[in-house]
């Protein structure tokens, strides 16, 4: 079931879409992690481009959107983590 | 978590700054100042200054406190000086140009007004300096590029310094130097500070950092980053001892701006080296018009710096010279400065507008607010006049020179126009733009009126991607 619940997360956060080149923060490399429990509480780590990135809370805030938008999520935690460091290399292939 | 946000005064910042390009590009239009009047005459001083005070130092600074917080992580220390700043450096600016009209007979007023000009313009850069090396040194430990911009900081501070010792020289106040002779010896290695280090080093050091974002290239590990800074240092080091060499006794000489550049070329062969490795390894393969538009900036500054000081040895004579300071000042740092104008506005006006709506429906992309591919050729003719006008110069056609400068000034209009077509969200579907009262402003950010950011902060030991 939460594995189940994770997949259904991960693919509704591939509607959160970069605003520089339209792909989205899951082909990105920017969600680390995706952790759902079976009573439906999903925990997400994510990071940004870059530290200091003005985007950052309006990230995070549509990543826990998306997330709580799917059937049988009971509560979203959003992590922000900058260890390790997003590099481009963690862009999946297109 | 402290976190990095809109900067309100940046675009504010931006638009004086094209206001004093156009007009700088209309007084050469007129044919005033060089090559009209001598390299040193108060006519040219008024151009020369109008472009690196009033365009390329604004608009340094409106990036500037939009960028360092961001690339720091740390909020802008003393945000409410952006303001005073501003008006300190454009009210400055203007008595210091009256100054020189007055000097130059264009107008009757007191020569007072350059000190006094000097002093506003003073004033304002201590407080731009104060906000960005206190926002600097916040973050501990200093990055690279934080030392980029603080040595870049105190290229300013030396050439706001002697700006104001020549301005008060030249309204006939230089007793307090007794024997001591800044003019005109003093003048290239004030203007090297001012374009090589404040400008220049500052837009080598805080380009590592966009480019990497703007293209999504792999960060260039510090050790081949470490000799741009080192000889751009020694170089500038070298200028900085040229402008006080009078103060010892020692007259520097010709020898000593070609050992200065010398060193600068060596800066600008690695920094080179360096952006067209971030070019090549970018994961973003179709380059936005601010990546276009800078590969004719990169080219300039490789040939400019190349020649100048083999112009400079081989006493090429004023012609030849100033061809080149054109080259490296508008075909360089003009149209970079220009060229990122168009992806920092996009992306300021995009973060008002549309990052409420991130994750909610469907919006566009920051690069949808640009009206392609028409700023492409606004560019094309800015660049076209840059190099029209870097050949008159070298052939002395003073008429081909002035027609040049239309052609820039067509340009630099041209972009205008789109950067304000930006702010008001003209490319977008009427039924896609906000309502009117929650449109962009054209002239400042809506900075105060965004959502407060709560972030929290963790750390996992393997990613997913």
């Amino acid at each position: 079931m939460s594995v189940h619940l994770e997949r259904l997360v991960e693919i509704a956060l591939r509607d959160v879409l970069d605003p520089e080149i339209g792909r989205s923060v899951v082909d990105l490399g920017l969600i680390y992690a995706i952790a759902a429990t079976p009573d439906g509480s999903v925990a997400i780590t994510m990071t940004t481009t870059t530290r200091g990135c003005p985007l950052t809370g309006f990230l995070k805030e549509a990543v826990a959107m998306a997330a709580g938008g799917v059937e049988g999520v009971t509560a979203v935690a959003v992590t922000l983590t900058w260890e390790p460091a997003w590099e481009p290399a963690m862009i999946a292939a297109e | 978590m402290p976190m990095a946000s809109l900067s309100r005064w940046t675009i504010s910042y931006f638009a004086a700054a094209l206001a004093f390009l156009l007009a700088a590009e209309a007084l050469a239009v007129a044919g005033l100042g060089y090559p009209a009047a001598g390299l040193a005459e108060p006519a040219t001083l008024v151009f020369v200054h109008l472009v690196a005070i009033g365009w390329l130092s604004l608009a340094m600074a409106g990036a500037l406190l939009q960028f360092v917080p961001v690339l720091v992580s740390r909020p802008l220390a003393f945000p409410r000086l952006a303001l005073p700043a501003l008006f300190a450096l454009i009210l400055g600016l203007i008595l210091l140009c009256a100054g020189f009209a007055t000097l130059a007979g264009w107008i009757e007023a007191s020569l007072d007004l350059q000190p006094l000009g000097a002093a506003f313009l003073l004033c304002g850069f201590s407080l731009l300096g104060l906000m960005l090396v206190v926002t600097l040194l916040s973050a501990r430990p200093i990055a690279l590029f934080a030392r980029f911009v603080l040595t870049g900081l105190a290229c300013l501070a030396i050439t706001a310094l002697s700006g104001a010792a020549f301005a008060t020289i030249l309204s006939g106040h230089g007793d307090w130097l007794g024997t001591v002779a800044l003019l005109p010896d003093g003048l290239p290695f004030h203007a090297l500070l001012g374009f090589g280090g404040w400008l220049g080093l500052i837009a080598v050091g805080v380009s590592y950092r966009l480019f990497i974002m703007f293209m999504m290239a792999p960060e260039p590990p510090a050790r081949r980053v470490r000799p741009v800074l080192l000889f751009a240092s020694l170089g500038l080091g070298l200028a900085f001892a040229g402008l006080a060499a009078p103060f010892a006794g020692i007259e520097p000489g010709t020898v000593w701006i070609a050992a200065a550049l010398a060193v600068l070329i060596l800066a600008g062969a690695f920094y080179g080296r360096d952006i067209l490795a971030l070019y090549r390894a970018r994961r973003r393969k179709a380059l936005e018009i601010n990546m276009l538009a800078s590969i004719p900036a990169f080219g300039a500054l490789g040939l400019g710096l190349a020649l100048l000081p083999i112009a400079i040895v081989a006493h090429a004579g004023d012609g030849l010279i100033a061809a080149l300071v054109l080259l490296i000042a508008f075909g360089w740092l003009g149209g970079l400065t220009l060229a990122q104008l168009v992806k920092i506005v996009s992306f300021v006006t995009w973060l008002e507008t549309y990052a409420p709506r991130l994750g909610r429906g469907p919006a566009p992309r920051v690069g949808d607010l640009v009206a392609m591919p028409r700023t492409g050729w606004w560019f094309l003719l800015y660049y076209g006049g840059v190099v029209l006008g870097v050949a008159a110069l070298a052939i002395a056609a003073p008429t081909g020179f002035r027609l040049a400068m239309a052609l820039c000034l067509a340009g630099t209009a041209g972009i205008v126009t789109e950067l304000v077509g930006i702010r008001r969200l003209s490319q977008i579907k009427a039924a896609e733009r906000p309502p009117a009262h929650e449109r962009p402003r054209l002239l400042a950010a809506r900075a105060e009126e965004r959502r407060p950011v709560h972030v929290e902060t963790g750390s996992i030991a393997h990613p997913r991607a």
